[in-house]
């Protein structure tokens, strides 16, 4: 056994499964073209990113229909029923191939290393539901098979209500409303902006490449781990508000939810979000504020009861799009602060300190001809206090300097001969991963050795 | 015939087609029609503005256009007739469902808003296209758009209004059609010599006026 024990090394490891399973590709549905008889160009710059239309349409509920519906209408002359006479289904199939600048060690063998370059065929298959239920309710509903896991489960849902108020001026249009309540799975799925974790760059990338070791809670940790009501406010097309509360919702495993489980939210979490929108000409620009707080039992071996860990997540984000007639063009910043009050952790021999923080900040600048051609620059930037028992020393996944800091750049380059077909190459380049640039992990491994090259195939249709 | 005039007695032979869709009086005579016309139009605002003025130049704005010219279009929509990219992308979807009386009252309604006001810039280039706005250009025999859509460009029946329009629509528009991507039979003849600098110069000044 190394000088590191096996508690952390478990710890360690099921941590960096986590972090490399959290990056669940973001999508778009033909379904929704095939309901609205609008080609993707209305909703999307290059799939998943939302134009402001796209944005309209799934804050008013996923509703916007053009096809023959199957209706129904009671004796008080209510509608009783309003159905797509097709079902809003779409498929989604991603095959990709890895490469890391260094081979991982072999997960079995002690010396030996895995095979370098990884194909998975498929790296995520999906089945959405995506548009009407009824009117003024519609929902998102996206079953993937994952290539890794070898199983079917849950991923994004958000299913939404929506409706519409005007007001003021002679005609009462003047102003106009939009009142929804959302049902999530996974907090800033919900959300219109590309700036959020959930829909944020890079929209898809590799999952056999090691991932950093840390994230805060509302940047994918509790995606499909939790269920969320929510209720939120469009106000011309300007300004957006939103809570949400979610309540521990984890997918699989046991149930009722016990200690074999990790992440689990106690009691309700509060998600707010708030951001303004102006649009002139063919640019838009946005800027907002959301966050989370979520008290969290570790779980992982320790009772989900007594004292919790306190997570304090506050984030701001601005996004600029300009859509022209042959050049597009988008940036894309986020900054979230999360505050770590680790008192179950620490109990649980889980972290060192009860007082943490961890911050993170992404930057992105996206560019495409026609939407046929384009790319993309992203640089990531992870800090936060160091603790060496929440980041414990592990090959590859851990942190020899206990140490979350991590930051580097994407490069990224698509080809969309279809406008649901993309053909992506993206590398990602570390400058520093896990606290160090050199020998982070302590078995000498080095950042660079985790720069990946991910090629990809991705279709909808 | 010179070409104005066949452009006024085809305009006048469209515009009574317009009027036949009844554009006057579309039926809102029930409580769920007048729904429907809400909710189709909570639909027409996410793209081409409150009360129909748009802020993208992708979408046009509507406000005060004339209604037999959004009968005809809304028609052209929905019976896939009129055909460039954007009318594809966008427009065949959402008429694809739309009743003749729907159509009417959705004309009806932006006829009656109120116009968006034009930038009242002025440049070489808004001079320039205010010429070929008012007198065509006879060596290239354009007559003048002005014969058609109004002294002020505020639309007539078939004739649309592009007064405060937007620059980038407009000029998108005199291209597609003078490919044939777009259908206008009267227009094909007219801007067939029209060469894009002209273009862009009657676009500058109809967006400012």
């Amino acid at each position: 056994m190394p000088w590191y024990s096996f508690k952390t090394l478990l710890g360690a490891s099921l941590f960096g499964s986590l972090l490399l399973g959290v990056t669940t590709p973001s999508r778009a549905v033909p379904s929704f073209a095939r309901q609205t008889g609008m080609a993707c160009a209305a909703c999307h710059t290059v799939f998943p990113e939302l134009t402001p239309f796209g944005r309209e349409f799934k804050l008013n509920g996923y509703v916007l229909d053009n096809i023959k519906q199957v209706t129904g209408t009671g004796t008080d002359n209510r509608q009783t029923l309003a159905l797509n006479s097709i079902p809003p289904l779409s498929i989604m199939v991603q095959v990709s191939y890895t490469h890391t600048g260094k081979a991982l060690p072999d997960s079995a063998l002690p010396g030996a290393l895995a095979k370098s370059g990884d194909v998975l065929f498929p790296d995520q298959v999906s089945l959405f539901y995506a548009g009407k239920i009824a009117d003024e309710l519609g929902a998102f509903v996206q079953l993937t098979y994952d290539g890794i896991g070898d199983h079917f489960g849950i991923d994004n849902t958000d299913i939404r209500y929506a409706h519409h108020l005007s007001f003021g001026g002679s005609d009462a249009n003047d102003h106009a409303l939009i009142l929804g309540i959302t049902l999530n799975n996974n907090p800033t799925v919900q959300d219109v902006w590309n700036t959020t974790p959930a829909w944020g760059f890079p929209f898809a990338s590799s999952r056999t490449a090691p991932g950093t070791i840390a994230s805060t809670q509302i940047d994918g940790r509790l995606g499909q781990s939790v269920a969320g009501l929510g209720a939120y406010g469009w106000l011309d097309g300007h300004f957006y508000a939103e809570i949400t509360l979610y309540t521990a919702a984890t997918v699989g495993g046991a149930h009722p939810l016990d200690s074999t489980q990790s992440n689990v939210a106690h009691g309700l979490a509060p998600y707010w979000r708030l951001a303004y929108e102006q649009r002139w000409d063919r640019n838009s620009l946005s800027a907002g504020v959301y966050g989370i707080q979520a008290k969290v039992h570790p779980g992982n071996g320790t009772a989900l009861q007594g004292v919790s860990d306190d997570y304090k997540d506050a984030a701001a984000d601005v996004q600029y799009q300009f859509i022209g007639e042959n050049h597009l063009a988008t940036l894309m910043a986020t900054y979230i602060h999360e505050s770590q009050t680790l008192s179950a952790s620490v109990i649980d021999l889980f972290a060192a300190n009860t007082k943490n923080n961890l911050k993170t900040f992404k930057l992105t600048a996206e560019y495409s001809y026609q939407r046929h051609v384009g790319g993309s620059l992203g640089y990531f930037n992870t800090t936060g206090s160091s603790d060496t028992v929440l980041y414990a020393p592990a090959p590859v996944v851990g942190s020899a300097s206990g140490s979350p800091n991590s930051n580097g750049y994407i490069a990224e380059f698509d080809y969309l001969p279809w406008l649901n077909t993309k053909l992506q190459i993206q590398y990602i380049a570390y400058e520093k991963f896990n606290g160090m640039k050199l020998n982070y992990d302590g078995t000498g491994r080095n950042a660079s050795d985790n720069n990946s090259l991910y090629a990809l195939v991705w279709l909808n249709f | 015939m010179k070409p104005a005039g066949a452009a006024a007695l085809l305009g006048a032979a469209l515009w009574a087609a317009g009027m036949a869709h009844g554009a006057e009086n579309p039926d809102l005579s029930t409580a769920a029609q007048r729904a429907m016309l809400q909710k189709t139009l909570e639909s027409c605002t996410a793209c081409h503005g409150v009360s129909g003025r748009s802020v993208s130049p992708t979408f046009p704005s509507l406000a005060a256009q004339s209604a037999p010219y959004l009968e005809l279009q809304l028609h052209a929509f929905r019976d896939q007739t009129r055909a460039d990219p954007d009318a594809q992308a966008y427009m065949w979807g959402m008429a694809s469902q739309m009743s003749d009386g729907l159509i009417s009252a959705i004309a009806a309604y932006f006829a009656k808003q109120t116009a968006t006001a034009g930038s009242n810039e002025t440049s070489a280039l808004i001079v320039q296209g205010r010429h070929i706005f008012e007198e065509g250009v006879p060596t290239r025999q354009i007559p003048p758009c002005a014969s058609c859509h109004g002294a002020r460009a505020e639309g007539n029946g078939p004739f649309p209004r592009l007064a405060g329009q937007h620059a980038p629509y407009l000029l998108k528009q005199l291209l597609v059609i003078q490919s044939a991507l777009r259908t206008a039979p009267v227009m094909h003849g007219i801007i067939k010599e029209l060469n894009r600098d002209q273009m862009q110069a009657v676009a500058a000044y109809l967006e400012s006026i």
